[in-house]
This record gives C-alpha cells, structure tokens and sequence, in this order.
C-alpha cells in the first residue's frame, strides 16, 4: 500500500498540475482528474468511485484531501462567484522533494489529464467522466450512441445531444491514452 | 400525514412523537437493543454524564429530519426549477410516501451499531463489514420487512437503506438526486441531522457547552438550492442542500461546534485509549477475536453483555483478556507518550508512525498502542441564497467556515511501566526519530 506521504505528493503534484493547465482546482476538478488518471494511466491511487454528484466520486478522496488541509499541505481558497478551490502550500512542495523519483514517473501521466480537463468547467466534467464510468463498467467497448443513452439514463438532465458530444470526445481521450499508456 | 398517536418525553427536542407505524419499528427487537448501547462507548469513564444511548439518539434524528423535510419542501422554499429533477418532492403524493421513509430510515439509521459503537468496529468485523452494512441487513431482514410490507403504502427496504446510510455506505447503489438530498438530511456533512443530533444530545449528557448551537434557527433556513456555483464554474442543474443568507450563523455555530466536540470529547487521549483496551479485550473474549455478522447474534448481543464479561475477566486472571479488562476497570490505562503537534508536522506528516514503530522496537510492541484519525470532511462548503437572490458558496460568504480547522489526531500511548523511560528515550531521540525518509534513486516503488 502506498505510503501517506508518497500519496500526499502525488496528490498535491497533482493540484499543482491541474492548475497549470488553467483548472480552477475546486474539489470536482480533483474528483475527476484522479478518476481519468487511475481508469487510464499508470497511477493507480488505490481510491474506489462511485456514481455521485457531477459523476464518478470517491468518498476515500475527498477523506484524503481533508487530510491534506489538517496537515497544512492544501489550503481553500474562495472566490466570487466560483466558490473554493485547493491550494498547494509551500509545506507540500517539501513533501514532494521527498519523492522525486515517483514524481518523474508519474509526471506525464498527471500531464496527460491536466491537459485534457484543466480549463473545462464543472458540467463538462460532469459529462465526459459519467460517459468514461458507462464505458468502463460496459463488457465491451460501446458505441458513442450506447455510451450517450447510458450517461442520460444515469443523469438524467444532460440532454441527449450533449450527451453523445461527451462520449465521442471521450472514446477519442481513451483512444489516445491507451497509446500513451499500454497495460 | 399519519396522526401521531405516541409522545416521547425528550431532553433535548422536549416531545418527539410517533405513529402508530413508527411505534412498531421502536418496539421491534432490533430497536429495542439500542437501549443497551452507549452512544459514546467509553466516554462515561471520563465524563461520568455520558451515559446515553443510541436508543434516544435514533429517536432525536428521526425528530429532526421531519423537520428538515417539512422545511425544505415547504412550497414557499422550494425552488420550481427542481420540480423536475426533484419530483420525488414535489407531488403530493410521491412527497408523503417520502417523508414516511425519511422518517423510517431516521429512525434505523443505527441499528447495525455494535456494542460500545463506535468503539468496537474496527478490527472486529470481517472484511467488508461496517455497521452501516449491518444496519442495511437489519432493514432488509424477515423481522423489518413485515413492517414495511404491511404499511399503507407499502415502503421498499431499498429506499429506507439508501437514505439511513447514504452514498458513502451503499456504493452499489444508484441516487437519484433526489434520493441524494434526502440522504443528506440524515447522513450529510454539512446539515445531517444525525450529527445535528448528537452534537446537542452528546453535549448535554457530557455536560460540556461546546456541542450546543442554535439548531432552530439553522434548520428553518435551510433551502435546497442550486450547487454548480460552489464547484467553481459552469450552469448546471444540480441541486444541494444548502441555506438562506440569514442563517449563515447558525451554520458557523454548527461546524464550531462540531470541531470543540471533537477536539474536546470524542477524541479527548484518555477516551481513546479506553476504547483501544475495549478493543483488546474483545479481542481475546469474542470467539475467533471478531464480532458474528449473523443478525440473530448481532440483535442478541449489548453493551451488557460486555460489561457482565468485562468485569468477570478482570477479576480472574486466567479469563481470556483479563490483562486488558483490569486496565479498564482499575483505570490502569496506557498513557500518552506523544501527540502530533505543528512543529513535527513541518517535517513529517507521519511522524507518529515513526515514533511508535521506533517505540515499539526499542521497549517490545505490547507495551505501546497508536491512535490516528482525521476528519473526513471538512464540509463548510455550501450554497447559499443571498437576499438579493444570488447564489454564493458559503466559503465565500463566511470567513469563519473557511478558517475553522481541520481535527486530526495522532496519539501513542505506553504502558505505565516503561512511560517513564519511553519519554526520557523520546526526548533524547526525537529530532531523529522525526525525520521522514527520502526517496533515493535506488529505491524499490511501491505499486502506486
């Protein structure tokens, strides 16, 4: 099992990363982003999701990142009208100097993921990561017609049209991540 | 909505009221056990006042999460932009067959406790297990099912079990928004009336100010309200519990609260190690060290009957955990060697595990036991309805929620007989025993 400060390094290079993509790194932004990174790279943070609010959730995360504040590696910020977001504090890039070998093989991963949902905002995140959890819980891989029915059936006020954008973009995301990181 | 043929004198809520449905389920076998299980385990041996049980509790948060629900689905209160997302609420008829089972599952949000509560899980389920799993058990069991078969409208167990546990508990499980919410009122971070409950009740028998604040005026003004904007950015059609400007106070009260009764009672050292020589106890006296999952065994099985055996075992020494039970009972508990403290922090998160596995390897392992525990949400993070009709997250609003702090423990506790020489060892090797290990270009990775 991987150790409380390896985990809070990762997890806090992690908010860096997404923050240098443009992410406004509120706790949605992190839900998701661990959620990309464990379904389709090589950083398998052990944390097991669930459908919730604004898509797949894990409630071990968010004890995690709570555990972050309490340790003074994270602070909230808040901000009109966007409400609070998740600050690395210089205590964590010390954390992070303990782990540097960690850091650089996880790096393109977190890269990888802050590219691809740092600057969306939370009702796409909500969209493409329900439409990632259908196709990952389906037996074979679907079609976008398939995933999009599967995201309204699960949340329902995402219309059909919207729906079917989210999963064509993310069978495009999986395409590309499955070249990037073979199991 | 059924007339309330039942009252119940209540310390904190005066009069809780009942049905005549209600009153079956309060005199079934798997609720009448909460009248034998402690609310707060071990607390009593440090504040003698803390005797309550689950029994009252339940009660209370049945009470109150009527009262949230009436409030929130008031026609006055509820938005009609959630009139689709939130039918379950907004028919009359879905809305009483709702509120019934909010009621219910209020009720029997505890009956999967296992004696002393809280005290006791860890470590002594099989994998898998909690009690909220046993609680799901126990509302879908042959004895709960006849109740809710034969209510007018029948009740689905599946409903009652996904709002007594909440998402977090029943993983598998599918929420509607809807359900969400109404899983909230009981479980939620922010405004459950689970913990509204407790911090009230737990504060009054403890005899302690701290966990006191005033609850009326937080649960009329709280609203569901739409959330996307306390999630940073973006239209989105979700709704959240959440409250009006006006009682932003009160929510302050709330969370201040519940940290002082954390950081006061619930994780106050000699409590805990308490409830580590329970744990030890029942270790050696239960069969196969763990509790039994079968339901028959778990309703038969109190506080009572741990005690009765505690009590026994101290007095003989060849009974299976007589060490660990005259701890208890002759208040010959471990004290604390260390505690995490901001200066150690700095260095090392984990610096309580170094020191007890340091301690352990230097004075034997049986002589030292470690308490950690964070909280697991800080939950300050709501929306609010502003009198000019926005909406704002709380955290934006309130600079107080935004600065309470986060209760974290980290405790190692040693037996009397080495407690004088552990601290002598750890003031002498502290600055070394503190220093987290570096990552080295060598290093085998765990699988992270």
């Amino acid at each position: 099992m991987m150790s409380r400060m390896r985990k809070a390094a990762l997890l806090t290079s992690l908010i860096r990363s997404l923050k240098d993509g443009g992410s406004w790194c509120g706790e949605t932004h992190i839900q998701k982003a661990a959620y990309f990174l464990q379904t389709l790279t090589n950083l398998h943070l052990g944390y097991q999701f669930t459908l919730y609010r604004y898509g797949p959730f894990s409630f071990d995360l968010r004890a995690d990142l709570t555990a972050l504040r309490a340790d003074g590696l994270v602070t909230l910020e808040a901000q009109r009208p966007y409400g609070s977001r998740f600050v690395p504090t210089g205590r964590s890039e010390y954390v992070q100097s303990l782990y540097p070998k960690t850091l650089a093989k996880y790096g393109s991963a977190m890269d990888f993921v802050s590219k691809r949902l740092g600057g969306k905002d939370v009702s796409y995140l909500e969209r493409v990561a329900t439409a990632l959890y259908v196709m990952e819980k389906a037996p074979q891989d679907p079609t976008p017609g398939d995933t999009a029915r599967g995201v309204t059936e699960l949340k329902p006020h995402i219309s059909q049209s919207r729906a079917l954008d989210a999963a064509r973009e993310i069978e495009g995301i999986v395409a590309q991540a499955r070249k990037e990181f073979p199991s | 909505m059924a007339r309330y043929a039942h009252e119940i004198r209540d310390p904190i809520h005066t009069f809780i009221r009942l049905d005549d449905d209600e009153r079956r389920v309060l005199d079934s076998r798997p609720f009448q056990r909460l009248r034998y299980i402690h609310q707060l385990a071990t607390t009593y041996l440090v504040y003698p006042g803390a005797t309550h049980r689950r029994f009252e509790h339940s009660l209370g948060v049945m009470e109150l999460a009527s009262q949230v629900f009436d409030v929130v689905t008031d026609p006055d209160n509820f938005r009609d932009e959630f009139r689709s997302t939130l039918a379950l609420l907004a028919h009359t008829d879905q809305k009483a067959y709702w509120r019934r089972v909010v009621r219910m599952a209020a009720l029997c949000h505890d009956i999967g406790h296992l004696p002393f509560s809280h005290a006791a899980e860890d470590e002594l389920l099989p994998d898998g297990w909690d009690h909220e799993r046993l609680t799901r058990a126990l509302v879908s069991s042959d004895e709960m099912q006849d109740i809710w078969r034969s209510l007018t409208p029948p009740l689905r167990h599946e409903d009652i079990e996904k709002l007594a546990v909440g998402p977090k508990k029943a993983l598998e499980l599918n929420f509607s928004r809807g359900e969400e919410i109404l899983a909230e009122i009981i479980t939620g971070d922010a405004f459950g009336v689970d913990r509204i409950d407790y911090l009230l009740r737990d504060s009054h028998h403890a005899g302690v100010a701290y966990g006191k604040f005033d609850h009326y005026r937080l649960i009329d003004t709280l609203r569901i309200l739409p959330a996307a904007q306390t999630n940073g950015s973006g239209e989105s059609e979700s709704p959240a519990l959440g409250m009006e400007e006006g009682g932003i106070q009160s929510a302050e009260a709330l969370m201040l609260a519940r940290y002082f009764m954390y950081s006061q009672i619930y994780l106050h050292r000699v409590r805990r190690i308490y409830d580590i020589h329970l744990k030890d106890f029942l270790k050696s006296w239960l069969g196969g060290g763990m509790f039994s999952t079968e339901l028959d065994d778990h309703v038969t099985m109190t506080d009572n009957e741990i005690m009765s055996a505690l009590w026994k075992a101290a007095g003989a020494k060849g009974k299976p955990g007589h060490v660990h039970a005259r701890r208890i009972v002759c208040r010959d508990h471990f004290k604390t060697l260390y505690e995490r403290n901001p200066k150690d922090l700095e260095i090392n998160m984990d610096a309580g595990r170094s020191v007890f596995e340091e301690a352990k390897r230097k004075f034997g392992a049986e002589n030292f036991r470690r308490d950690s525990y964070g909280q697991k949400s800080s939950s300050g993070d709501f929306p609010v309805s502003r009198r000019d009709g926005r909406i704002e997250s709380s955290l934006v609003i309130s600079e107080t929620l935004k600065n309470i702090p986060v209760v974290a423990i980290d405790y190692v506790f040693a037996d009397r007989s080495c407690i004088e020489a552990a601290q002598e060892w750890l003031k002498r090797n502290h600055d070394r025993i503190v220093q987290p290990e570096r990552e080295e270009e060598n290093d085998d990775e765990p699988n992270a």
